[in-house]
């Protein structure tokens, strides 16, 4: 399996995804902390750990007794590399920012009229079953 | 703000490990991967001050001091913004060797977390490691480095005093 195989096949899964967003907030986290966001075993939690080291999305490190967890963002820029210029880049950017503006409600971003409108409550959740 | 925070980025290189180690400690040209800074420093050794200056030597960016130096396998720094009165940071590089390359681990330590040193460490990270990749592998950064250089090279004038390098001699 090459590298950018390890990753597509890591992030083809929503509990890895939500692991990495885990990680990704609490750098320098343990496996403990991690296990209490999820209801299965900690086997299976490591599991799908596991699979997130091996294609370097999430960097295990051992300190003393145990192991801290850190996102590393290289693997995801080096597949954002390969089908992105500058300039799509740079537009694709504008637009995806828009997206979140719009659909976060931050008010800054939006004509009054539609500030009325409250929050949507779960703007992250991702939309699969 | 609250506690530091830490960050890593870590990177396989297709070059030697003394290519990696030369692009880090040269002094003889432009660190083309540190945001095209020139190293100045009074020795790479623990103790020796570094200071990341602009290529004509005007401007500082970066002031730092080395903590460990162990020749292609680590080296750490402390790093402050010279235009910033934010606390420093650590930066650590770490290189293995591995079966076609080099693995290239950068960490930012004691990041101060919500300052502008926290949010620029965190760009500049993936910046680093990409550019060093391409600096090694292709023999020149990336496109987007060329560009940011160009950049750079319009907006000098406009430095802070602050970041002038005679306020910041070693």
């Amino acid at each position: 399996m090459t590298k950018m195989d390890a990753l597509f096949h890591a992030l083809a899964n929503a509990t890895r995804r939500t692991i990495l967003d885990l990680v990704r907030e609490s750098p320098g986290g343990n496996v403990a902390q991690l296990c209490s966001h999820f209801p299965m075993s900690r086997i299976g939690v490591m599991k799908h750990l596991k699979i997130l080291v091996d294609a370097d999305l999430i960097l295990s490190i051992k300190e003393g007794r145990e192991r801290q967890l850190y996102f590393n963002v290289i693997p995801i820029q080096t597949a954002y590399d390969r089908w992105t210029t500058q300039y799509s880049g740079l537009w694709a950017g504008r637009l995806t920012q828009l997206k979140q503006a719009i659909e976060s409600n931050r008010p800054s971003a939006l004509p009054p009229e539609m500030e009325e409108r409250g929050p949507r409550p779960h703007p992250q959740t991702e939309e699969e079953s | 703000m609250t506690q530091p925070k830490k960050e890593m980025f870590k990177i396989h290189i297709r070059g030697t490990l003394d290519s990696v180690w030369q692009e880090l400690t040269r002094t003889d040209g432009l660190q083309r991967a540190m945001f095209n800074s020139r190293l100045h420093t009074d020795g790479v050794q623990p103790g020796g001050q570094l200071r990341m200056r602009s290529p004509n030597g005007k401007y500082t960016a970066v002031t730092g001091q080395y903590i460990e130096v162990e020749e292609k396998v680590k080296l750490s720094h402390t790093f402050r913004f010279a235009a910033y009165d934010d606390p420093e940071c650590t930066v650590i590089y770490e290189l293995q060797e591995v079966d076609d390359g080099v693995e290239l681990t950068l960490t930012v330590d004691n990041l101060p977390e919500g300052t502008k040193t926290a949010k620029q460490m965190r760009q500049g990270g993936t910046f680093i490691v990409n550019n060093l990749k391409a600096i090694i592998e292709t023999g020149k950064p990336t496109f987007g480095a060329r560009m940011l250089f160009v950049l750079f090279k319009l907006m000098a004038p406009f430095s802070p005093k602050k970041s002038l390098s005679v306020n910041w001699p070693i």
